[in-house]
């Protein structure tokens, strides 16, 4: 970390001189290599590094946030003066003040220390890994061909220093891995089939070895081409859905986690992303689901991709309950929101780079798994469609109203899974998935995605999972 | 200014021996943004940043290098560190030699002082955009206003040395009453008092122009698309417009070639980087080739991909001064107005749903195009020439081939809409489209 520490420390010193109720310095470093190949040649190779402050204020109940990457006392002074001056500027325009929580705040160190660092993951290693997926994939294929295999690769370390004048000093270092693939196959009858695939967690080098990329893309490859030389139309009566753990985790965060952010529950997200089907007074109160519907949100997994300690606000990190046994039960929260509901924060402030402020974000958000097993999932359905994976997907402005369109399908019959299905469209309402469920699996499964929101807008790492899950009697559309 | 220039002299002349070629862009931005929530201020964000980007070749290998840091000396210290890299890196698939440097005529016109001078109480314009808003009947609003400056700064190893300056304003505004909602959005390099309180007008307008709410069945509708939503998906059309998109697959555009139909004769889309009032406004690219307008789709007519040096050379072309090192990226988007009077677009849809804005656009397979997208606030049925509700949150379900084939008529007035859902800037008109298919969940 190439600051001065001590410059930071006195900018709390000097905000709070200048009338800001709240002071919040955060040192940020961003940085690592990007690799990205196109049916097994080189497009280009990249290094990133973004390093820099962001300083939020509280004055005269006005919130203002200011970043720079002149790390100079100078450039330091004059972004604080930036954030305390236009926070003031606009404070006439407020008629309520924005107050945060007092909370017991973090002062530690942590560290994700992986067993191979991101350091020595070589750029050659990361090539030949690209070379290896699009050679085995095209071998792989014989009734399709494989006209695009675009692989990329992503080291990226993230280094933080939050401190605020009340006291937090949380310092922490997570690495993370990220690879995907974009494949296009193609039948001169068919047509075209695309996927992206997606792996990423925190950790370094042998996430690679964990994750095997090339054997689950040649395992999806040929299933892939099975579906698009073979699949049939979805049936068009209702039928019990089996809907697979890729989809269900995109369905809990997009579903469960956003609309239980409080900033958006209460508006602030309003002209972006949107705002919440839930209200502050159905919190407790409202059930959304059946006793299976229970959602977790746990920044705190190891190894996952949304993992952290402590949140941008010093806060510690804990497990959140957002819907639990079908009732509407905890939203996420930072130190505003909290004391706007009248609780403590549950540590959800997330700050994409330093030049982002800390917003209320999800970290991995995964729907509990049953007990059974997969082929016990499906061993009455007499008919029924399976829906692994997905391509397109989306859900409306206050996270009710979804669509997920498959890409992996198969038809169910009699208890098994029979020829594969294209481009199935489940379209559903979020009490309509939530209060269907009949069953789910015991098999939970996490699955890397970058979650966009704020303005600026910040992507932010998280995992979304869940088991295999069991909905009742739903009508599939298909795509044009 | 100078300061900037002088430190990208010394990175090229530092690295000119060890590299084929070498290009640093670097860029200043002094930028405030107040977002609004419930018609109050919910942070003012403010930002001074350089950023430095490298582009390094060498034996046909390809390095780029983005560097966000405050000290100069930092992205020499950096490149010292990655220097080794290079020698590991492959050959690139997209490798051209940086082009020798051209005349370029810089766009004259696109700094506007007003915007300095707002910056520094933000206060005033948000306040009018808001005061618009709710001179319609909106009883609450959200959205953001954000001011800044712009710096670019080019050089390369072929004796490229250009820079430009550009101001930038971005307002947009969701007014509610009861359970409804309207939004717009404006962007431009210039700020003009009636095009902020136009944002904050049209916003409450939409809020307030139902108070009644109707189902609506799922089946193919025609329908009216403002420009929000035709600047989000033609966001998408000439994302797919860029060879590189075709090249790795995200293109619909892979199944066609210039000169091909893709697109009623109505539809003419431009990419627009001389129009000194909007904001993506360049003179050069990155590689220092000078920007010129050109149609992506002329009359339906599929015209140009957009290209760098890598993918012209790639596809034996010529570059159309769209670099992106890597991804030739579009500028800013013309769509060419029609005929058709804003006021005429009802009676003239007839019976349909005029959808207002959207979002979460979603692509199933960009090779078929096949999307979609979700309306958010108003989304008006209309029957026999007259509004008889809000129909909530339906879903546009088609391709883009489809969409593109269907477009029937065009406004003649325009707007300049940038915003989240909309980050390529767009002038862009309503739009009436037949036969479009529109879904909604069963349960």
């Amino acid at each position: 970390m190439s600051f001065s520490e001590e410059l930071l420390t006195r900018l709390i010193d000097e905000g709070s001189s200048a009338g800001a109720s709240y002071v919040e310095v955060r040192y940020q470093n961003d940085y690592g290599i990007l690799v990205s190949m196109r049916n097994g040649k080189v497009l280009g190779v990249g290094s990133f590094k973004e390093e820099g402050v962001g300083i939020r204020v509280l004055v005269n109940g006005s919130l203002g946030f200011a970043a720079t990457n002149d790390l100079s006392r100078e450039g330091l002074s004059k972004a604080l003066e930036n954030a305390i001056s236009r926070a003031r500027s606009v404070a006439q325009l407020r008629k309520n003040p924005i107050q945060f929580t007092e909370e017991k705040v973090g002062r530690a160190s942590y560290e994700v220390v992986p067993k191979i660092k991101l350091e020595d993951v070589s750029i050659e290693g990361l090539m030949s890994l690209g070379k290896e997926v699009f050679r085995v994939l095209t071998e792989s294929v014989s009734q399709v061909k494989l006209p695009v295999c675009v692989f990329s690769a992503e080291t990226h370390v993230q280094e933080k220093l939050i401190i605020t004048s009340d006291g937090a000093y949380v310092r922490s270092r997570v690495p993370r891995m990220y690879v995907s693939a974009n494949l296009v196959l193609f039948h001169p009858q068919k047509g075209t089939l695309q996927r992206m695939k997606e792996f990423g967690s925190s950790g370094g080098g042998e996430l690679l070895d964990m994750w095997r990329p090339v054997d689950v893309l040649v395992d999806e490859a040929k299933k892939l081409e099975v579906v698009l030389v073979n699949g049939v139309e979805p049936p068009k009566e209702p039928v019990d859905v089996v809907v697979g753990s890729e989809i269900v985790g995109l369905l809990v965060h997009e579903s469960a986690g956003h609309p239980m952010e409080a900033d958006r529950i209460l508006g602030r997200e309003a002209a972006q992303a949107g705002e919440s089907y839930v209200k502050q007074e159905m919190i407790g109160r409202f059930r959304v689901g059946n006793e299976l519907a229970t959602v977790i949100e746990d920044p705190t997994i190891p190894g996952s991709n949304g993992f952290y300690l402590y949140d941008d606000e010093g806060v510690p990190a804990r497990p959140r309950y957002l819907y639990k046994e079908g009732m509407i039960n905890e939203a996420l929260h930072n130190r505003h929101t909290a004391n706007i509901f009248g609780v403590k924060s549950n540590a959800a402030a997330r700050a994409m780079n330093y030049a982002s402020e800390p917003i209320i974000r999800m970290s991995n958000t995964y729907l509990k798994p049953g007990t059974m097993s997969f082929d016990e999932l499906i061993e009455d359905i007499s008919a029924g469609v399976f829906i692994k994976s997905y391509m397109e997907w989306n859900i409306d402005d206050i996270r009710w109203n979804q669509r997920y369109v498959g890409l992996e399908a198969y038809v169910i019959r009699g208890g098994e899974l029979a020829e594969p299905v294209r481009n199935p469209a489940l379209e559903i309402t979020t009490q309509g998935f939530y209060s269907n469920i009949v069953a789910t699996d015991k098999e939970l499964k996490f699955y890397p995605g970058t979650c966009g929101k704020g303005e600026p807008s910040q992507g932010i790492p998280v995992w979304f999972g869940g088991p295999n899950v069991r909905i009742s009697k739903i009508r599939l559309g298909v795509t044009v | 200014m100078t300061e900037i220039i002088e430190l990208g002299r010394k990175v090229v002349d530092r690295l000119r021996k060890s590299y084929d070629d070498v290009a640093v862009a670097m860029r200043v931005r002094d930028r405030v943004m107040v977002k609004l929530w419930n018609t109050e201020p919910s942070v003012t964000q403010s930002w001074l940043t350089t950023s430095v980007a490298l582009l390094l070749t060498k034996a046909r290998k390809v390095l780029t290098l983005e560097f966000s840091v405050g000290r100069p000396e930092e992205v020499l210290e950096a490149i010292e560190k990655i220097s080794s890299v290079v020698e590991r890196v492959e050959e690139s698939e997209l490798y051209a030699p940086l082009p020798e440097p051209q005349e370029v005529k810089l766009v004259e016109g696109s700094f506007d002082t007003k915007v300095i001078n707002a910056m520094k109480d933000p206060s005033v314009l948000t306040k009018l955009m808001v005061d618009a808003a709710l001179s319609e009947g909106a009883e609450r609003v959200a959205g953001t206003l954000t001011l800044s400056s712009d710096e670019r700064v080019l050089i390369t190893s072929k004796g490229f040395e250009g820079s430009e300056k550009k101001t930038l304003v971005e307002a947009y505004l969701r007014a509610f009453k009861n359970e409804f909602s309207g939004h717009w959005a404006y962007g431009s390099t210039h700020v003009r008092d009636e095009e902020i309180k136009e944002v904050g007008k049209k916003a409450g307008m939409y809020a307030s122009i139902t108070s009644n709410k109707v189902d609506l069945q799922p089946g193919k509708y025609d329908v009216v698309l403002s420009p929000l939503v035709v600047g989000n998906l033609m966001n998408y059309v000439s994302f797919m417009s860029s060879a590189l998109a075709v090249l790795v697959g995200y293109s619909m555009f892979m199944k066609f070639k210039p000169g091909d139909r893709v697109a009623s004769e109505k539809l003419t889309l431009i990419d627009a980087p001389r129009d000194p009032t909007l904001p993506n406004v360049a003179s050069f690219d990155d590689e220092g080739v000078p920007t010129y307008n050109k149609p992506i789709i002329e009359k339906g007519v599929f015209r140009n991909l957009l290209h760098n040096s890598g993918t012209a050379t790639k596809l034996g072309v010529k570059s159309t001064g769209n670099a992106g090192w890597i991804m030739p990226s579009p500028w800013n988007l013309h769509m060419e107005p029609g005929d058709l009077r804003e006021e005429e677009l009802i009676s003239e849809l007839r019976n349909g749903v005029v959808i207002t804005n959207n979002w979460y656009t979603r692509l199933q397979n960009y090779v078929e195009g096949v999307f979609s997208t979700v309306a958010r606030d108003a989304t008006l049925l209309v029957k026999e020439g007259e509004i008889v509700g809000n129909v909530g949150r339906v879903r546009i379900a088609t391709s883009f081939p489809e969409l593109l084939n269907s477009i029937e008529g065009l406004t003649r007035q325009t707007y300049d809409i940038t915003w989240w859902e909309v980050q390529t800037p767009i002038r862009a008109p309503y739009v009436l489209a037949r036969n479009i298919n529109l879904t909604k969940p069963y349960i």
